[in-house]
């Protein structure tokens, strides 16, 4: 049996699993074959709406834990949180009480404007008190703490004056959230930007950490022949990655693990294989721990 | 080093313009990753138009839905981060697209995939409950209006925009062969039920009277609209014919509340 790790929702806490996004191509097959797998992820945003949508994620929260992943909250836009975005979030939350819920230290709005990526931040004392201020106000709003997800980046600014680690830290230390580890966010930005990301994993507060993403990324050659990895979520994950995993786990302890894969969605078989995985690792890193407690 | 606001005013600038950003007065390193952005955020919004457009991609081709797509994201960027709302300007951007003035249909199949679109996606709002009309004071009836369901629209499109629709998605090539594009306006009735999506065509009758009512106007000033501007026909009388269409909607939950005055349901 897994000790369960994950975070107290209204609905009780994911265990420390391996769980796999449930993706629109996926939604008929999952309520029909109902597969053995212990959590799903849901993009928040894919259900702001109702009509099918919505009945599909009603029919599936009955028999299965849900961890609901916002992607456009924005948190680091220094024009303030979209008000009418954290009521509609908020209302998913009160209506489906999910077990988790997480957000990304990235931001995507200005001028009212949704720029639909994860742009990077500069890592200074004004955006880490911009980030502070919208996780404070997002956490009093949903009266739940949140996960704030570790960004992959493809560029660095010159004036950044905090390293990443150290500023989700500080995140941390200041508003009593939780993190979602992502390690191949870690192996990507790390590549990207020639960081150790060994390093990385061990700045981040263990206690803090509720939940792992792993996904597959793509390596594109730049114009100026430059090689850069790009977090796709269109593929299996990564041999380095998996190895990442195996050492975050080590270090920072077995929790929920989600596979993620967005683009060129596979049969819902592979993502199954995927996550089993995720928990092979996940399980013998428990029984790893046990040894060591024993 | 510029202020954060500052700094995400001129990265939004330089993402939905065309040429490179200034790495240097953004301060940031290594532009040519900018790129990477550039492209997920034109992709992912691209792919979202995509999603809610398939006829018109498909009738268009993927590489013209491309650009015309990217020519619209440039002209009316994503103003919210629920993704299925986005695009409700693309019928009357293609309507003046100089590129696709040849396939004259485009903009009406682009408004009817918008409803679709409404309706798959539109907020689950309980229907009106019928039992609170009968109370009603027959003296108070005229002033009656309706607030319609979200998912609910009425279309009247110049072309026969349904059957290209249907046509184009099940790839039919007999039934786009065999139709008239010139044949008339049509007048549709969108929305959905427990089965899905529906779109149905209405009689001119039908249409004028359903839009008019969705738009909260009260029912005699419908009424007086319609006997001002519709010739009656023989057979069934105008009055049945609307009553029937009313009961329909009722019935199939097309209204969510209803208001006399300042009383409402």
């Amino acid at each position: 049996m897994l000790e369960s790790t994950g975070i107290e929702g209204q609905a009780g806490p994911i265990p420390a699993a391996a769980g796999i996004g449930l993706r629109f191509p996926h939604h008929e097959l999952v309520l029909q074959t109902h597969p053995a797998v212990p959590w799903f992820e849901v993009h928040a945003e894919n259900f702001f709406g109702g009509g099918s949508a919505r009945r599909t994620l009603e029919a599936v929260r009955r028999d299965y834990r849900l961890s609901l992943h916002g992607v456009g909250l924005s948190l680091g836009s220094a024009e303030g949180l979209d008000r009418s975005h954290l009521e509609r979030l908020a209302a998913l939350v009160q209506s489906i009480e999910p077990a988790l819920v997480s957000e990304h230290l990235a931001w995507s709005v200005v001028g009212g404007r949704y720029l639909a990526d994860l742009l990077p931040l500069p890592m200074t004392e004004e955006a880490l008190a911009v980030v502070c201020a919208h996780v404070q106000q997002t956490q009093e709003r949903l009266r739940r703490p949140i996960l704030l997800e570790n960004p992959s980046s493809y560029l660095t600014f010159a004036h950044s004056s905090i390293p990443e680690w150290e500023f989700l830290a500080a995140v941390v230390n200041r508003t009593g959230c939780r993190l979602l580890c992502d390690v191949n966010n870690i192996f990507v930005s790390a590549s990207n930007h020639g960081w150790d990301a060994l390093k990385y994993l061990n700045a981040l507060p263990a206690q803090a950490i509720g939940e792992y993403h792993l996904a597959g990324h793509a390596v594109c050659t730049l114009e100026n022949g430059r090689e850069v990895r790009i977090d796709n979520h269109g593929s299996r994950v990564a041999p380095p990655v998996w190895a990442l995993y195996e050492q975050a786990l080590r270090r920072l302890g077995p929790r929920p693990t989600l596979i993620e894969w967005d683009t060129d969605i596979p049969a819902l078989d592979v993502l199954l294989d995927e996550a089993a995985l995720a928990g092979d690792r996940l399980r013998s890193s428990a029984t790893r721990s046990h040894a060591c407690a024993a | 080093m510029p202020a954060l606001l500052e700094l995400q005013r001129a990265m939004g600038r330089a993402l939905l313009a065309p040429s490179a950003p200034d790495a240097q007065t953004l301060g940031f390193e290594a532009s040519p990753a900018f790129g990477v952005y550039r492209n997920t955020c034109l992709g992912t919004l691209t792919q979202a138009l995509a999603l809610s457009f398939p006829a018109v991609r498909r009738l268009v081709g993927s590489a013209f839905f491309e650009s015309a797509a990217q020519a619209f994201i440039r002209a009316h960027p994503a103003t919210s981060a629920c993704l299925n709302d986005y695009g409700e300007q693309l019928p009357a951007f293609l309507a003046h697209y100089r590129h696709a003035a040849a396939v004259t249909y485009l903009a009406d199949v682009a408004r009817l995939e918008w409803a679709v679109n409404r309706a798959l996606h539109a907020a689950d709002v309980e229907a009106l409950d019928v039992a609170s009309l009968a109370k009603l004071d027959a003296a108070a009836v005229p002033a009656l209006s309706f607030v319609p369901h979200g998912a609910v629209t009425v279309l009247r499109l110049e072309r026969p925009a349904d059957v290209i629709w249907r046509a184009v998605l099940d790839g039919d090539d007999a039934a786009l062969r065999a139709l008239d594009p010139d044949a008339g306006p049509v007048w549709l009735l969108i929305g959905r039920s427990a089965a899905g999506v529906e779109v149905r065509r209405m009689t001119a009758l039908a249409g004028v009277f359903t839009q008019r009512l969705c738009a909260g106007e009260p029912l005699q000033a419908v009424l007086d609209a319609i006997a001002a501007s519709i010739e009656p026909t023989g057979g069934e009388s105008m009055a049945d014919a609307l009553n029937a269409v009313l009961a329909d909607h009722l019935a199939s939950a097309r209204f969510t509340s209803w208001r006399i005055g300042e009383q409402a349901s």
